[in-house]
């Protein structure tokens, strides 16, 4: 759905790059996941990928379409949503929708279900420019579902929600990549990359670092033991178990088949930690 | 057409929700209101004389013979009394009759503001006026006029022309610059470049816009100064043409700036040097050739044409297809620059 070669890009036109020959594919249906801290180059790569900025050098293409040469009814296949909102403050959040569904050639979702999708139905008539940041932020997101985009760009869908909004986001997502949508996740949100992507790539200072899923960087980089809280002899002990040393191994059995276990897990590391052993540097 | 369309009735509904517009009309009918009721239909333009007649003058002198439709003439008795009445009326002329060596002469008393030309022009006056009400005066004088069926507007309706190329020409290039970048700041141009339309559609409904409040806001006052005694269908030609190149030319220069401070210079710039061809319109004499190059100068003289009962058609016709062409050309590069720019 989107391959990336060699891609380079320099705000200044020279050679201080804001991204550095940076080479990927994305196939149909996958979630992929863009991580890295502000300034890596995310809102680049997604600005050359959505024809927002000019590709300068690398070869781009995207769902199926040549970014060298470029043609707008690419639109029509994809959406972008943005991290920043940018609706139209003086018109109502039906109004923004309905003028948006008919600048697509193809058929597009019923501005008032993708309302109802995220909250905003009972105000639907209310101009956006009297909306909270989260509501605003919601109305961005489904404008991007307005035409069922196969290829859908996400930058930062859940940053500056509360919990409960940030959660149904989520469900949307999970939603449409199980109906094969494909999807190109900017984030800092390392939980959110890991519950949704089927691959991440890690961007620091323009370069990616790695590609691979979660679960194959966790097993790469996370501990290989088993942390188990257990009583003995009516007093709490917990205990670290090597998942490759057989004594360990016994010792675990043992506690299994005659201990008290209270709590039990693995030692795996999360994205963010592998993110750090990688790049050295943290995602703020 | 359909995209093109959706998106100008888009920013019909946002232009008449914000500030622009309702400054705009708002300003149109200031300017009626305050050409109406404020500002004479002519401008008065009587001359006032203080004369003192000296002593030494031979022969009679009578003022009442002077006095016209023109001319206030008022005598004083002595030299200081004229000079200190010409304090307190700055705009009158002084003029101290005497005879020296027993032929009639005349001294001129005048403010000190007065240049070369209007001295001559003042002088020219006195010997016209003055002259001829002395006895033995001949006047050889003849007046001959090339224009045989030249018109004069009326004051009130000659200011008309230069408003209208200020407010459909030019007023356009600050409001779609501020358009644009307003856009730019809120985000919009981005989540609107993302969806299956051209950038000419953007930029083409930003100028429709313009042209709409153009229309609006220059038939409110052509109607109030005019009525209907114009050729209304020349004159959309004419605010039409005259505003899609002022959008134009406003997008261009939008085109080169990230920002309405950055931009401002350029558009300022740009009002400045075309308004220069209202001197030549105001003062006729001034009128060198690199003048008629501004485009202001044939939108200026095209409505005064307008305006006139016997204007010359061919020269407004002519300059609607000359504005719409260059335009047209000016468009051609303007989306060519925005391609690359708009959302950078």
């Amino acid at each position: 759905m989107i391959t990336v070669k060699n891609l380079y890009h320099s705000y200044t036109n020279d050679q201080a790059y804001a991204v550095k020959g940076i080479s990927f594919e994305i196939s149909k249906g996958e979630v992929f996941g863009f991580l890295g801290p502000s300034g890596a180059g995310k809102s680049t790569t997604q600005g050359i990928l959505t024809g927002l900025l000019p590709l300068q050098k690398g070869d781009v293409e995207v769902a199926g379409y040549d970014m060298h040469h470029r043609k707008r009814d690419m639109f029509n296949k994809i959406g972008v949503s943005f991290e920043q909102s940018n609706v139209y403050n003086k018109l109502s959040a039906i109004e923004n929708l309905e003028f948006y569904k008919k600048l697509f050639d193809v058929n597009t979702v019923d501005p008032m279900k993708l309302l109802e999708l995220v909250g905003l139905d009972k105000v639907a008539h209310k101009k956006a420019g009297t909306f909270s940041k989260g509501m605003k932020h919601r109305l961005t997101f489904v404008r991007s579902m307005l035409n069922n985009p196969e290829l859908w760009f996400l930058d930062e869908p859940t940053t500056g929600l509360d919990p409960a909004i940030a959660r149904q986001i989520i469900e949307i997502v999970k939603q449409k990549k199980a109906e094969g949508t494909t999807v190109f996740l900017t984030t800092h949100n390392m939980n959110i990359a890991d519950e949704l992507c089927d691959r991440v790539a890690f961007i620091i200072d323009g370069d990616i670092k790695l590609i691979d899923s979660p679960r194959n960087l966790k097993l790469q980089f996370g501990e290989k033991l088993v942390v188990v809280d257990h009583i003995v002899n009516d007093q709490k002990i917990q205990d670290k178990f090597s998942l490759i040393n057989k004594e360990d191994l016994d010792k675990l059995n043992t506690i299994i088949q005659t201990g008290r276990i209270e709590m039990m897990h693995t030692k795996e590391a999360t994205l963010e930690e592998i993110f750090i052993k990688v790049t050295g540097r943290g995602l703020e | 057409m359909k995209k093109l369309w959706t998106t100008f009735v888009k920013d019909v509904k946002l232009s008449y929700t914000g500030l622009y517009f309702y400054i705009e009309v708002g300003m149109a009918v200031i300017f009626m209101l305050i050409m109406l009721f404020v500002v004479p239909e002519n401008f008065d333009q009587t001359q006032t004389y203080y004369v003192y007649v000296d002593q030494s003058l031979s022969v009679p002198f009578d003022e009442s013979q002077l006095a016209s439709e023109s001319t206030v003439v008022e005598r004083f008795d002595s030299r200081s009394d004229l000079e200190e009445a010409l304090t307190d009326k700055r705009s009158a002329i002084g003029i101290h009759l005497k005879e020296v060596d027993g032929k009639f002469t005349y001294e001129m008393v005048l403010q000190g503001y007065e240049s070369d030309s209007m001295k001559a022009l003042i002088k020219a006056g006195i010997e016209g006026e003055f002259m001829s009400a002395m006895p033995g005066y001949v006047d050889q004088t003849s007046v001959e006029t090339l224009e045989v069926q030249s018109e004069r507007m009326s004051d009130r309706e000659a200011v008309l022309p230069v408003y209208l190329v200020l407010n459909v020409g030019f007023m356009g290039l600050f409001v779609i610059a501020a358009y644009v970048f307003l856009d730019k700041e809120e985000g919009v141009i981005k989540a609107f470049a993302v969806t299956p339309v051209h950038v000419w559609h953007y930029l083409v409904s930003k100028i429709m816009i313009m042209a709409l409040m153009g229309v609006v806001t220059s038939l409110i006052v052509t109607i109030a100064l005019v009525g209907f005694k114009i050729n209304y269908l020349l004159f959309l030609g004419l605010v039409l043409s005259f505003n899609v190149f002022g959008s134009t030319l406003g997008l261009l220069i939008t085109s080169f700036f990230d920002n309405m401070t950055k931009a401002m210079g350029a558009l300022f710039f740009s009002i400045f040097v075309m308004m220069f061809a209202s001197l030549a319109y105001f003062m006729p004499s001034f009128n060198p050739i690199w003048l008629k190059f501004l485009p202001s100068y044939p939108m200026i003289f095209s409505f005064r044409e307008l305006l006139l009962e016997n204007g010359n058609t061919g020269y407004m016709v002519q300059n609607i297809f000359l504005f719409f062409g260059l335009s047209a050309i000016l468009f051609a590069y303007t989306n060519l620059r925005f391609k690359k720019t708009l959302t950078v």
